[in-house]
């Protein structure tokens, strides 16, 4: 390789790989900085921020920076209380939508080619209508009456069970969870259970391996990178969501992304809210840092 | 195709001519003017009104906040309006323009929030309220007069999971503090310690939190009893009997007193048409015109000369014209200090996650 292409080819990457890195410097990395300096000010009288300057002959008195709010988040145990009932939310929604995209994403996967793409199309058609619009959808369905709601309370009634309600309770926020995440986690793992060999299993066969362990020692460490994916843009999306508590959610179903919300909208307290949203992202780093930690000597096996 | 849609466009431009340097922005509320209202005063200025929307305070303030402008006027409640004024982003009126500002009724003139009127008109108002299912009310012989109904476990284990409150720090609290006595701008700690603990003991009955799910759900049936907004239960009391349900949808202000929202006219600094501004006010403040809010929308009506539009059934509701003794029970909320709003935040977090 001369010296031309070498130069050529730096200047290829950079054509490429330049535009998406300075929008993720643009919109990603300004933006964490802005919120990052916000968390360390005092909130204006009326909302928005306190100045950083000593203001001349104004109201607001208090200015400059402070670590107030990260001392607020940390003087009451209520704030800790919301991070892990979220993330308990953010792991059943994960646990349940793998259970349930798993025997999916097999079935895409070993069906036949033809069909693949339709049935890949089937598992995203959903977002082709608002996602507001089909958890809306969810409050008629999981309403009191509801067809599902009666026929349930019809066979609780049989055995003397009180009438339950479905809708405004954590049972309606976790099937709206599951439902709007659950193509994240089928597409990842279809991806990659694709690629497997079927050679592997016919191998096993031949080699006196019953189902479970073909499963169990093949498939399932192969598809471990795309269960990890999978995962990722299950559990990551569920810590930040309000609109599905906000809506399906009743009085006691309040998560991080609704505190956060709040900050913002009806409390008027920036700095807060930023505050919160950096608390976030430090815990949700902190998951993934351990969730690689985890993974590590099982592929590292597997290599 | 492409080519005859563009067509359609240029005609559709050639139609309206100066129509699109005429424009008047308005920022208002959801739903709180009529068509009918817009199309006849875009023929009176051969103007044309484009509106934004915002469901709460909050969000419109946030939103000015975050930098929205090109505004002429807003519609604001009291307590934003405080906000807006204190803050610069206002407009003084020029009364010059406004000769129907005397149809007023001068009680509701001169508030605290903007002494002398010299920034804001009132446009009309709601109040925070009980609406229920009559026929179910009665049945089970609750009474709905006052806020007991969705703070008393005696009367709510009758109606459990089919109430819902306001998801809102302020009304929820106003309505706790009236209950026991307070005034609903109250700030000691220890006043709202014991609201919260009303309505955490509540709480279990209350089926969710609802800022506009409970129109709909009063209308159908599935609720029997909400707090919320005047004028939204007009509207279910509307839809319920459009669609010809079996029951009927009342509301009534509670005896304790409760929340009086005030919203008016203000003309917001990045506006460009002043001129155009106060053309609406002026004409909005003529009886025919605002008798409108009330007859179509439900919205309590602090113009005199309008009270000769208004239907006479709507006009004898005292949820929404209500009487001078109930009125003297009404207060407008006030902007919290931003400590108290981090604290009461803290408050409405325990109250959600208990």
């Amino acid at each position: 390789m001369s010296k031309g292409d070498l130069r050529e080819g730096r200047v290829a990457r950079l054509l490429v790989g330049g535009p998406p890195f300075i929008f993720l410097l643009i919109f990603f990395v300004g933006p964490s900085l802005i919120m990052i300096l916000t968390s360390f000010r005092f909130p204006g009288e009326f909302g928005g921020l306190a100045p950083i300057a000593a203001p001349a002959a104004s109201a607001e008195s208090e200015h400059g920076f402070t670590p107030e709010a990260y001392q607020f988040f940390f003087s009451d145990l209520l704030y800790g209380e919301i991070f892990f009932k979220s993330f308990a939310m953010a792991a059943a929604t994960t646990f349940i939508c793998l259970i349930l995209a798993y025997p999916l994403a097999v079935l895409i996967a070993r069906s036949e080619k033809r069909f693949r793409n339709l049935l890949v199309l089937l598992v995203v058609l959903p977002f082709a209508s608002n996602f507001l619009i089909r958890i809306y959808a969810w409050m008629i369905i999981l309403g009191p009456e509801s067809a599902l709601s009666q026929f349930i309370n019809a066979i609780l009634g049989v055995f003397g069970i009180g009438p339950v309600t479905l809708l405004f309770s954590p049972f309606a926020v976790l099937v709206g969870m599951v439902y709007v995440h659950l193509p994240f986690m089928v597409l990842p793992l279809y991806t990659n259970l694709e690629k497997h060999d079927p050679a592997l299993l016919n191998a096993a066969q031949d080699l006196g391996a019953n189902g479970w362990q073909r499963f169990w020692q093949i498939t399932w460490p192969l598809s471990l990178p795309g269960v990890f994916s999978g995962s990722a843009l299950v559990f990551i999306p569920v810590l930040g969501m309000f609109a599905v508590p906000d809506i399906l959610g009743g009085t006691g179903d309040i998560l991080i992304g609704n505190l956060i919300k709040d900050q913002f909208l009806g409390t008027r307290d920036w700095p807060f809210g930023s505050a919160l949203s950096i608390m976030l992202t430090l815990a949700v780093l902190s998951v993934a840092a351990l969730a690689t930690w985890l993974a590590r000597p099982a592929t590292g096996q597997q290599g | 195709m492409l080519f005859m849609a563009g067509c359609t466009r240029s005609d559709e431009r050639a139609a309206i001519p100066n129509k699109d340097r005429n424009v008047l922005h308005l920022f208002n509320w959801n739903n709180y003017i009529s068509t009918e209202t817009i199309r006849r005063f875009e023929k009176s200025c051969d103007c044309r009104l484009s509106q934004d929307y915002y469901s709460d305070n909050e969000e419109m303030l946030a939103k000015l906040a975050a930098g929205a402008s090109g505004y002429d006027l807003i519609v604001p409640t009291s307590n934003a309006m405080d906000t807006l004024i204190r803050q610069g982003a206002l407009k003084p009126l020029d009364k010059s323009l406004l000769p129907n500002l005397k149809n007023i009724d001068p009680s509701y003139l001169d508030t605290p929030f903007d002494p002398g009127n010299k920034y804001s008109v009132p446009y009309a108002y709601t109040i925070s309220l009980l609406g229920f299912n009559q026929e179910k009310i009665k049945e089970l012989g609750l009474p709905t007069d006052t806020w007991a109904i969705i703070f008393e476990p005696r009367y709510l284990e009758k109606i459990k999971g089919r109430v819902t409150v306001l998801d809102s720090q302020r009304e929820l609290m106003a309505a706790a503090l009236k209950y026991l006595g307070y005034s609903i701008n109250d700030a000691d700690e220890k006043h709202w310690k014991e609201a919260a603990d009303l309505i955490v003991r509540a709480k279990p009955y209350w089926a969710a939190f609802s800022n506009t799910s409970y129109i709909k759900e009063l209308a159908t049936g599935n609720l029997w009893v909400a707090h919320g907004y005047s004028n939204d239960m007009f509207q279910a009391a509307l839809d319920a009997k459009k669609t010809g349900r079996s029951f009927t949808i009342g509301y009534s202000t509670p005896n304790e007193g409760a929340v009086l929202a005030l919203d008016s006219m203000v003309l917001h600094r990045s506006g460009k048409s002043p001129d155009l501004a106060h053309q609406f006010v002026n004409f909005m403040l003529e009886g025919k015109n605002s008798a409108d809010l009330t007859n179509l929308l439900g919205s309590g009506n602090p113009n005199t000369e309008a009270m000769q539009y208004v239907q006479p059934e709507i006009a004898a509701n005292k949820a929404i014209f209500p009487s001078r003794e109930s009125l003297a029970r009404l207060e407008m909320l006030r902007d919290l200090d931003r400590k108290q709003r981090r604290l009461l935040s803290r408050l409405w977090t325990e109250i959600k996650l208990r």
